[in-house]
């Protein structure tokens, strides 16, 4: 369910003479970063935005305005890429080292550090690992996590903490203090 | 505590869509309209098909029910003839006693 908001807000939001192709375009690199830095597999990560955005077409008429597509499409990439994962189970995943990585919109800090955190974040178990995603993706806060992946806003914080925590403890192990 | 999620979203920073996935959205929702265009040809194929059987099944009834009545109107001449002939055989022969 998408946060409450006023309805002359939701208005000025919504944008009737957007077609699918502005939605698609403004959403694109949104859905296609949450499956790369999720899956780290580049390929897999399209076919997921691919399959996503064809959900949306079919769908598109049923959601009332912009907040609400964006709040759609983080809830279904987050849930078929948790989805995706779990139904390849075992399956052999690629060498995270040997992935090419896409190009970044705006490069900030070392990029050799930025990789290594995207290596450990890929190794944490999916739910928390989603949750970091779309709190440092996506910068979204706690309580609009709890809606996008529907669960507790606790479990929530309680993932980011733990998640927060083992990171900390394998970039500092691994590349030394980063105060 | 800041510095590292500052380094986190750095990390995590949105990256660019590869140049090809708008095309093969499109091209995926080109082919689903396309299949359920075919779909919906064989559908109606389907529906004319059916339709036809019933319509020669319910012709072929009526000329069945026709033919039947038919041989029942023939049987039924047939039986008054017969009983014709025999009540006239019947009044020869009562004649032909009396005399």
């Amino acid at each position: 369910m998408a946060p409450a908001r006023s309805a002359t807000e939701a208005k000025a939001e919504a944008a009737p003479e957007m077609t699918f192709a502005d939605v698609l375009r403004a959403n694109q690199s949104m859905v296609f970063s949450l499956a790369y830095h999720f899956l780290r597999d580049r390929g897999a990560a399209e076919e997921i935005a691919q399959d996503v955005f064809l959900r949306l077409y079919r769908k598109v008429n049923d959601l009332e305005d912009a907040r609400h597509i964006t709040f759609w499409l983080r809830k279904v990439t987050s849930h078929r890429c948790i989805d995706y994962v779990r139904k390849r189970g075992s399956q052999s995943s690629i060498a995270l080292e040997d992935t090419a990585e896409p190009s970044v919109i705006e490069q900030h800090g070392d990029p050799l550090l930025n990789r290594r955190l995207r290596q450990l974040i890929a190794t944490l178990p999916e739910k928390p690992r989603m949750v970091m995603v779309l709190r440092y993706q996506e910068d979204l806060m706690p309580e609009e996590i709890s809606e996008v992946l529907e669960m507790p806003v606790r479990t929530v914080k309680s993932h980011l903490q733990r998640s927060l925590a083992i990171l900390r403890e394998k970039i500092e192990r691994s590349m030394g203090d980063i105060r | 505590m800041e510095d590292f999620e500052r380094q986190l979203r750095d990390a995590l920073a949105r990256k660019e869509q590869p140049p090809s996935l708008e095309a093969r959205v499109f091209a995926a929702i080109a082919a689903g309209e396309s299949k359920s265009w075919t779909f919906w040809r064989w559908e109606a194929l389907a529906a004319s098909v059916l339709a036809l059987a019933a319509l020669g099944a319910h012709e072929h009834m009526v000329r069945e029910r026709a033919a039947g009545q038919a041989a029942k109107a023939r049987l039924q001449l047939a039986l008054k003839i017969t009983v014709a002939k025999l009540s006239k055989i019947q009044q020869t022969v009562r004649t032909s006693t009396e005399e």
